[in-house]
């Protein structure tokens, strides 16, 4: 248990002139701002005077003159065996993204996240684990390998591959998700796999595949450039701090560019945006695609969409049918092409689709949505209404969960369709795209083995596997967990976790010594009866998953332990340096994994280093917006390892895809690029030239308008939409806690001081009706929490939407609870409440229907509801050493 | 060893004998956060005695000058007064919350003292404060707030201190500040 009190210092040791420097990147968000590490042996020290210190700068520093080094970013490690001083800090050198050495909370005190026995850190693990007797004890690397090895090879053998699951990460690094998915894609050939922010394989922004819209296509300086800036769903001053901070932020006090925040919550960041000319759309919960409906009624009706630009760049009638005859059919779920409810046939078709549809009314949506009709069309001007002098806005359109996790295919496919009104889509300025979550660190052998999934809808394509509806259905025996909670990560948390325990810990096949022969057996003959081997890799121990359910643990290493590549949300890659050692036993991902894959007689894992794996995976991204390949043949071609290479680009690294131009690397700052200038002569050497450089990723190059028909979700969210005293519940990340949940909500004590629990805002009016004060616990239940049961195969569209689910008895319903500290403020709407997402004892997800969009799949995370009521009042309420009530929107 | 803290925390208070009482009472940084008051911060009244008397010693408040930044008469409610401490050139400001505050001195124990440079990159924070919430900001620059009641904890935003609040102490009308929990902005040591 951490402390519950940060103990600030007065002073911080300087690193010495000769101290050594390694580049790095932070580990959290999807900006992943550069970082400098400076180390040196411990009884030394640098001085203020630039001549003293390795930074080279006087001490004290000036205002925004960068190179401050706060306590948090110190730290003492172990290289080789040694303690070090280190200090971590945002690099003041940095020419891009955090430029000049801007930071945020978390990655200003990344540091902390580094081991270190003296500090909360302790508890990293650092020897494989094994469940004897109820309790996990430590066993060699040889026995856990062994097990791991001999329990697979049973499940496999009996069970057949799609017996054996994993669920991991996506994205923590090139070098591990390469290796991990070679294990399971290509060597097992299991569909049981997914990723851990789903339950399957699926496209985040399945719409905007459609419509033929990359995920990452903006790069950060088109959020500086465009006139009005559109964020939905999400609050980059919060989760992605140094795009709002370095490129949104300077864009409306230096060129008065515009803000519309769509968002139930009123942030800093909409707070700010309406101090200064920009409108926020505080809407309902889930009703985004609604409002999208309602702002493109308006651009169309007062002709001000961008009809040069849609002509040019948008498909007509003939085109939308073209790409093997199949036209906007021809998408990864051609299952549902027999549907018929998305494709237009041209821009007119679509025109007269959306104001055929009553969701497009104004004042239908201004009553579901809750945004008046005058925010509605000044939004709609905002975006679309040309200037004065006849010239367009160049409006930029940034989203993230709040819209893709309420209403996944119909919330990107309305937004996705406002962006082509506005002519939005391929242009400096003028561009729409996640603006992200985690990093790009995903890196895959192969692809997924979706013949091998046995969800399919009738007479058409297979769909990727739902593995925790397979799990529930009884057919998993063997489970690796890779850095996820699963449990508590996944909707309807306890219906998971029941799940699970039936199959692991309250099988009556338990372990009684840690004899690896007697263990490999009694682990067969649980899975013989139906149970499972729960395998978890990972840092530290999760509270359900590790330390509740698993049988095994491996110990993994971590940022900073080994040299790892990845991109950021602009595409940007970097080496993240190694500076220290792992604890104890613990080895990063793919060492493990090339491990297991030896135990299992697999060929092909016989790396030495990460770069071995860096390199060997090159080959498999060429085709992808993360092609890296011309950079490792190039450093060949130079004697040098891609690593090495990269190391060469310290924080500025260079931008996926990379080409190569006369001989040298060139990156690629945004995709669907008209102003690209590509050379004539052709792709030089390795490189590649995917369509997505300069065109749309769709079957012709132009964009697909879609239709958006409400129906899709308007049964669903009529069954879950709060009645009878219940209250939205959404769940969602906040600036001190995102992407680094994992380490510090627990382990960095400053973090936990200010969020010792999880929290529920509640507005105002809801709070006094409900009798709750800032301080107050309180607890959210629900007693009808919608949970979706098997049911792998569909025959039409009626099968998969909520009435068919219910009908054909797909639907079972949960109760849950849920405990909080209650904050009063003015932040959710009314009506709604917020609850940090991941906190692993108080899971907000407990609440959450576990009910999967009926085209991608994916779950709607964001849509939470419950009762809430006070249940007595917290040590915070009237001390004052932790916790904050104060309201995160104050301007 | 102080029997009120569990193991992990001992380290932080350096005791060598019982807590005296009443003013003139000192106590360490740790105490300070804990119980909420300044009422009894007084570290550096007799600096020159509360080690050599056997009462507890702050080895970093110990270090601070002891300067009179201000008179409790002449506080207004939400008004931000401005004072340099330790040094001439560092700029911290004093301000009476209305309400109970951590650290707090004066009868309401609502006089609060904080350091003037946002621990972000440094950016001022005079004239910021919202009497309203409590908080001061958002900082000119990254708009970060900082809670006044609770020791200057980051409200929103992205420093990854709290605003260094000054320990205070008050005798009759006369507020000294006598130390500083954290590290001002720009420097390496505060003093």
């Amino acid at each position: 248990m951490a402390k519950p009190y940060y103990e600030p210092t007065d002073s911080i040791p300087l690193p010495p002139a000769d101290a050594e420097t390694l580049t790095t990147a932070c580990d959290y968000c999807i900006v992943a701002c550069g970082y400098k590490v400076y180390r040196w042996p411990i009884g030394k020290s640098g001085g203020p005077k630039a001549t003293e210190n390795a930074l080279k700068v006087d001490f004290p520093r000036n205002i925004l003159q960068g190179g401050w080094i706060s306590p948090n970013m110190h730290n003492i490690i172990s290289h080789n065996g040694r303690q070090h001083h280190v200090v971590v800090v945002p690099d003041r050198e940095a020419k891009v993204v955090n430029k000049g050495g801007a930071h945020s909370i978390r990655g200003g005190a990344i540091a902390q996240k580094c081991f270190n026995p003296k500090k909360p850190t302790k508890d990293r693990l650092q020897t494989p684990l094994l469940r004897v007797n109820g309790e996990l004890v430590p066993i060699s690397w040889d026995a856990a390998t062994d097990i791991f090895a001999e329990v697979s090879k049973h499940v496999i053998d009996n069970y057949g591959s799609h017996a054996w699951a994993q669920k991991r990460y996506s994205y923590q690094y090139f070098e591990n998700t390469y290796a991990l998915s070679k294990f399971a894609w290509v060597s097992i050939k299991t569909p049981a796999t997914a990723e851990h922010d789903n339950p399957g394989h699926f496209s985040s922004t399945p719409g905007w595949r459609d419509i033929g819209f990359e995920n990452f296509a903006a790069c950060y300086e088109d959020y500086l450039i465009a006139d009005t800036v559109v964020i939905s769903g999400t609050d980059p001053f919060e989760t992605k701090t140094i795009l709002f901070n370095e490129w949104i932020l300077p864009g409306v006090r230096e060129r008065g560019n515009k803000l519309i925040y769509i968002n139930p919550r009123k942030t800093t960041g909409a707070a700010f945006a309406e101090a200064n000319g920009g409108l926020h759309l505080w809407l309902n919960p889930g009703t985004d695609t609604l409002l999208c409906m309602g702002i493109s009624r308006v651009i169309i009706e007062n002709g001000w969409e961008d009809s040069k630009w849609i002509e040019e760049f948008t498909n007509n009638k003939w085109e939308s049918d073209s790409g093997f005859g199949q036209g906007v059919r021809n998408t990864p779920w051609q299952w549902r092409t027999t549907w018929g409810k998305f494709q237009c046939n041209g821009y007119e078709d679509f025109k007269k689709w959306l104001l055929s549809q009553k969701e497009s009314e104004l004042a239908h949506v201004s009553e579901m949505t809750g945004v008046s009709i005058a925010d509605i069309r000044r939004a709609a001007e905002m975006m679309a209404k040309p200037k004065a002098d006849g010239s367009r806005v160049k409006t930029t359109i940034g989203i993230e969960k709040g819209s893709y996790w309420s209403n996944n295919y119909l919330n990107t496919a309305s937004i996705g369709d406002l962006a082509l009104l506005c002519g939005t889509g391929n242009r400096p300025g003028q561009m729409i795209s996640r603006m992200g979550g985690h990093q790009r660190g995903g890196m895959t052998a192969g692809g997924y083995p979706r013949n091998h999934s046995p969800e399919k809808f009738a007479g058409r394509r297979r769909k990727g596997l739902d593995l925790d509806r397979w799990v529930e259905a009884g057919k998993v025996r063997f489970s690796w967990v890779v850095g996820t909670t699963w449990v508590n990560a996944m909707t309807a948390t306890g219906h998971l976790f029941d799940t699970l325990a039936k199959q692991t810990i309250n099988s009556p096949h338990q372990l009684k010594s840690t004899d690896t022969k007697a263990a490999i057996e009694v682990f067969k003959q649980r899975t013989d009866a139906g149970g499972m081997l729960l395998v978890e890799q990972n840092i530290y121990l999760t509270e359900d998953l590790g330390k509740k359910l698993a049988d095994l643990v491996l110990p993994a290493a971590m940022w900073g332990e080994c040299d790892f590549t990845r991109a950021n949300g602009e595409r940007r890659i970097r080496l993240y340096s190694k500076f220290m050692d792992p604890p104890g036993d613990a080895k990063p991902d793919w060492e493990i994994t090339a491990m297991l894959a030896r135990k299992m007689g697999f060929d092909g894992y016989d790396w030495k280093t990460s770069n071995d794996v860096f390199e060997e995976a090159a080959r498999f991204g060429r085709g992808g917006v993360l092609n890296y390949h011309p950079l490792v043949k190039y450093a060949k071609k130079h004697g040098k390892t891609g690593h090495e290479q990269l190391r060469e680009y310290g924080t500025t690294g260079i931008q996926a895809p990379i080409r190569l131009e006369d001989n040298e690397l060139v990156g690629t700052k945004r995709l669907h690029d008209l102003s690209l200038a590509l050379p004539e002569s052709g792709p030089e050497g390795h490189t590649v030239w995917p369509k997505k450089l300069k065109s749309f990723n769709s079957q012709t190059g132009r964009a697909n308008f879609i239709k958006t028909p409400w129906f899709l979700f308007g049964d669903f969210y009529d069954e879950i939409k709060p009645r009878d005293g219940e209250l939205w519940v959404l769940n969602g990340r906040i600036n001190e806690i995102w992407q680094s949940g994992f380490d510090d909500i627990i382990r960095r004590p400053y973090i936990t001081q200010r969020w010792p629990e999880n929290f529920l805002e509640v507005h105002p009016d809801d709070a006094a009706k409900l009798g709750i004060e800032s301080g107050d616990y309180v607890t959210v239940t629900n007693d009808r929490v919608p949970v979706q049961v098997s049911g792998f195969i569909a025959r039409d569209v009626d099968d998969l939407l909520f009435t068919g689910l219910k009908k054909n008895g797909h639907i079972v319903y949960d109760k849950a609870e849920v405990k909080a500290v209650a904050i009063v403020m003015p932040v959710p709407k009314v009506g709604t409440t917020f609850m940090y997402f991941l906190n692993q004892k108080e899971s907000a997800n407990r609440v959450v229907p576990r009910v999967t969009d009926p085209i991608s799949d994916n779950y709607r995370f964001k849509l939470g509801f419950g009762k809430v009521a006070k249940s007595g009042e917290s040590p915070y309420k009237h001390t004052f050493a932790q916790m904050s009530f104060a309201s995160r929107a104050i301007m | 060893m102080n029997q009120n803290l569990p193991d992990n925390q001992q380290q932080t208070i350096i005791q060598a004998g019982p807590e005296p009482q009443g003013t003139g009472a000192c106590i360490s940084r740790r105490r300070f956060l804990l119980s909420g008051t300044a009422a009894m911060a007084c570290t550096i009244l007799l600096p020159g005695v509360a080690g050599a008397a056997g009462n507890i010693v702050d080895a970093v408040t110990a270090k601070y000058p002891t300067k009179k930044v201000g008179t409790l008469s002449q506080l207004k409610d939400g008004v931000q007064v401005i004072f340099s401490y330790p040094e001439p050139t560092v700029s911290n400001f004093l301000v009476k919350l209305g309400e109970k505050a951590g650290g707090g001195v004066g009868p309401l124990e609502d006089v609060v003292a904080f350091n003037a440079l946002c621990t972000h990159m440094g950016g001022p924070m005079l004239g910021s404060y919202k009497h309203e919430h409590k908080v001061v900001g958002p900082c000119p620059f990254h708009l970060t707030t900082f809670d006044m009641k609770r020791h200057g904890i980051v409200v929103a935003g992205h420093a990854t201190e709290s605003l260094p609040q000054v320990l205070l102490t008050v005798e009759g009308d006369d507020i000294y500040a006598t130390g500083f929990i954290g590290l001002i902005y720009g420097r390496h040591q505060n003093t």
